[in-house]
């Protein structure tokens, strides 16, 4: 009942932010209704569903479990990962869960750098987190501050349209390197989530696409398809990644084009759909 | 009402639009002979360092007999680039094949870029305007020995000497900045007209070839004088570079020295290609300019200043008499100029055909420049010309000055004849 209240009150802001911005607007504002409130559920499972998987990381951490921590690291990142365009709207709250080293001019060194890469600093190449409650505590308190912001978000239609060719353009540009998660190498999880969000975007919009854009959903259809299955090579039988050092050097060549394929296409589907 | 109007328009404009991007560069091409100075290229003249920039709308045809870039004339700015092809199979190796040309052919020509619905990503970088000026583009596209490894099934069509690059003694190849499947040369008079081309191709292959390694360089134009043979720009250790090339002009000679012949060794396909040879040489600048003036010129075999031989002459033009001085009392036996082209009968079919570029990249760790020479060379017979060549010179004094970092060998397909043409046609269909 709730939920039906948000998606209702959701749907009025996007008709009408779409009539008073879109007078070009190939589909009818009416139309991005449906998938955007869905996009929003999506949005806000995996929110909570982040802020119950960082409590248990956190409390591994802070009890100096660091086996527990360290099966825990990849696993809590997937809801963050899948809604990463949304997320980074709020990039005071981005750079303190999610940025990297090299984000800070000290790298490692630096007293500002916190989040999750921060920790997986500590669990992998320092072994201590005797030093990291602060850090932890930092994390916990942002994702609960972010699952609080996104509860609330009027969702812009053309950030979430976007957002499926921001997440490829995130992965072309410093993920397919390895540099994510630089101490663990866990980045296929992260690849696995990022395809997953930028999938159910891609999906959503979908229905809404005309004839004349068949052979671009037929050809995006086949390259996600074409990624998921060379991930697919990597997932271990818990359901987990293998390493990413373990990628040959083929499939890796062969993901980077993949991904740079799907941002080039799915950079005109804003467009497609007539948004700004 | 206005709403429904609008996506009315729009739609059936981007379906206009669409079919265009269909038709590819042909349509746009089509457009270029209002912007293009279609000019019978100067590719007589034996280098194109004075090539002016004014000349910008000028423009070097890519169809012939043999792909252009080679012995047309060199303008200032170069770039390699190395792709790895992600083409599943021969086919859509084909259709690689097929844009790149369709793309070179526009790239090369220039033209006006179509009116476009701003609502989508625009076709071109936009970084030429909204005229796309050919100033004296080329484009040289060439392949690796790994293309013809079990993907494509082209492992019988290898060119006969091509191979993977191996180090040679004094390298030290960084696996980062080495080999590929396919090379690109591109040669400009500026170096935004090279870095335009290379993200148009980049934009409408992503599904067929990934980024490998790139490589940019430059030479100063040298000022043309109809007094004077012009002179080879200067390299990065500050001697000039380039003296004793064979004359590109000489079409004679080139069908010897650089153009696999109907008829060679070589697989059919091949006539009128080339083997392309690239090096990333690394010089270590702050040690060399500590390094006296004389010893310099030992080093070399030639007079800094202008270029001239050891034994004598006033220019870079004057040929060294290494008869006369077979103890090496004026140019040393271990002398660069001397190894690399002893000037006898018998070294004559070593002659390579140089188009080197300097590269400038910032700072190494150390704190020292990272600069060099982005060395590129052609020849018929890769055995002959650059292996042998560099042989010779393996064990050199310059060798404590320069790095061998990257590069690799490959074979520049021959040209296109026709508009139903394509580069690659005669290796995947012959």
């Amino acid at each position: 009942m709730k939920q039906q209240k948000a998606i209702l009150s959701l749907s009025v802001a996007i008709a009408m932010q779409l009539t008073t911005s879109s007078s070009f607007a190939a589909v009818s504002p009416m139309d991005l209704v449906p998938p955007i409130a869905q996009y929003k559920l999506y949005v806000l499972k995996n929110s909570n569903q982040l802020l119950k998987d960082t409590e248990q990381f956190v409390a591994a951490v802070r009890s100096g479990n660091t086996e527990k921590a360290k099966a825990l690291y990849p696993t809590t990142r997937i809801s963050y990962e899948r809604i990463e365009p949304i997320a980074e709207l709020f990039s005071d709250l981005d750079s303190a869960i999610d940025s990297r080293a090299d984000d800070h001019e000290q790298a490692e060194k630096s007293s500002d750098f916190g989040g999750f890469h921060r920790i997986e600093y500590a669990l992998w190449v320092e072994s201590d987190t005797t030093k990291l409650n602060v850090v932890a505590d930092n994390l916990l308190r942002d994702v609960r501050d972010l699952n609080k912001r996104l509860a609330t978000l009027t969702f812009p239609p053309e950030k979430v349209v976007g957002g499926a060719a921001v997440l490829m353009e995130e992965v072309a540009a410093t993920k397919i390197s390895g540099e994510e998660n630089r101490y663990s190498h866990t980045d296929l999880y992260d690849f696995q989530a990022n395809f997953d969000g930028a999938f159910k975007i891609f999906s959503l919009m979908k229905p809404l696409l005309g004839e004349a854009d068949q052979k671009f959903v037929k050809k995006t259809d086949a390259n996600f398809q074409n990624v998921f299955d060379t991930l697919k090579k990597y997932q271990t039988k818990g359901g987990g990644f293998e390493s990413y050092e373990k990628l040959t050097e083929r499939d890796r060549k062969m993901l980077a084009s993949r991904v740079n394929t799907l941002a080039e296409d799915l950079s005109k589907l804003r467009g497609m759909l007539g948004l700004d | 009402m206005t709403v429904m109007k609008n996506e009315l328009i729009s739609r059936q404009r981007r379906k206009a639009l669409g079919m265009m991007g269909l038709s590819g560069a042909v349509s746009i091409a089509g457009l270029s002979k209002s912007v293009a100075s279609v000019s019978v290229p100067d590719s007589r003249v034996r280098d194109g360092q004075q090539q002016v920039k004014a000349q910008s709308s000028g423009c070097v045809p890519y169809m012939g007999l043999h792909q252009a870039g080679i012995v047309t004339p060199r303008p200032s700015n170069g770039m390699v680039v190395s792709f790895t092809v992600v083409a599943p199979n021969k086919q859509e190796l084909g259709r690689l094949f097929r844009i790149l040309t369709n793309r070179i052919a526009f790239l090369t020509t220039g033209g006006v870029l179509p009116e476009w619905d701003p609502k989508l990503p625009p076709p071109d970088s936009g970084i030429l305007g909204p005229a796309v000026s050919p100033d004296h583009l080329t484009i040289t596209v060439s392949v690796g020995a790994s293309l013809f490894d079990e993907r494509f099934g082209l492992s019988a069509k290898k060119p006969l000497h091509l191979q993977r690059m191996w180090a040679f003694p004094n390298d030290a190849l960084n696996a980062e900045l080495c080999h590929g499947d396919i090379s690109i040369q591109f040669c400009a008079n500026n170096q935004d007209t090279n870095i335009h081309a290379l993200r148009d191709i980049i934009k409408h292959t992503p599904d067929l070839m990934v980024l490998l390694w790139k490589q940019e360089g430059n030479v100063a134009p040298t000022t043309y004088n109809a007094a004077h043979r012009p002179e080879n720009a200067r390299n990065f250790l500050g001697f000039r570079d380039g003296s004793a090339n064979p004359d590109a002009a000489d079409e004679e000679l080139m069908n010897k020295l650089v153009w696999v012949q109907a008829g060679s060794d070589e697989p059919a396909w091949a006539t009128h290609g080339s083997y392309q040879v690239i090096r990333i040489i690394r010089n270590f600048v702050e040690r060399w300019d500590r390094t006296p003036l004389q010893e310099q010129e030992h080093i070399i075999g030639r007079k800094k200043a202008n270029g001239a031989p050891l034994d004598g002459g006033e220019s870079e033009h004057d040929v060294p008499d290494y008869q006369r001085d077979q103890k090496g009392f004026r140019t040393p036996l271990d002398a660069h100029i001397r190894l690399a082209n002893p000037r006898t009968a018998a070294t004559q079919e070593n002659l390579i055909l140089r188009r080197p570029f300097n590269y400038s990249n910032g700072t190494s760790k150390a704190g020292q420049l990272e600069m060099g020479l982005l060395f590129i060379c052609y020849q018929a017979n890769l055995a002959k010309g650059f292996i042998e060549v560099q042989n010779r010179l393996n064990g050199e004094p310059l060798e404590e000055y320069i790095k061998p970092i990257g590069g690799g060998y490959f074979f520049t397909l021959p040209g296109v004849v026709d508009k139903s043409d394509w580069f690659g046609r005669t290796l995947l269909e012959g």
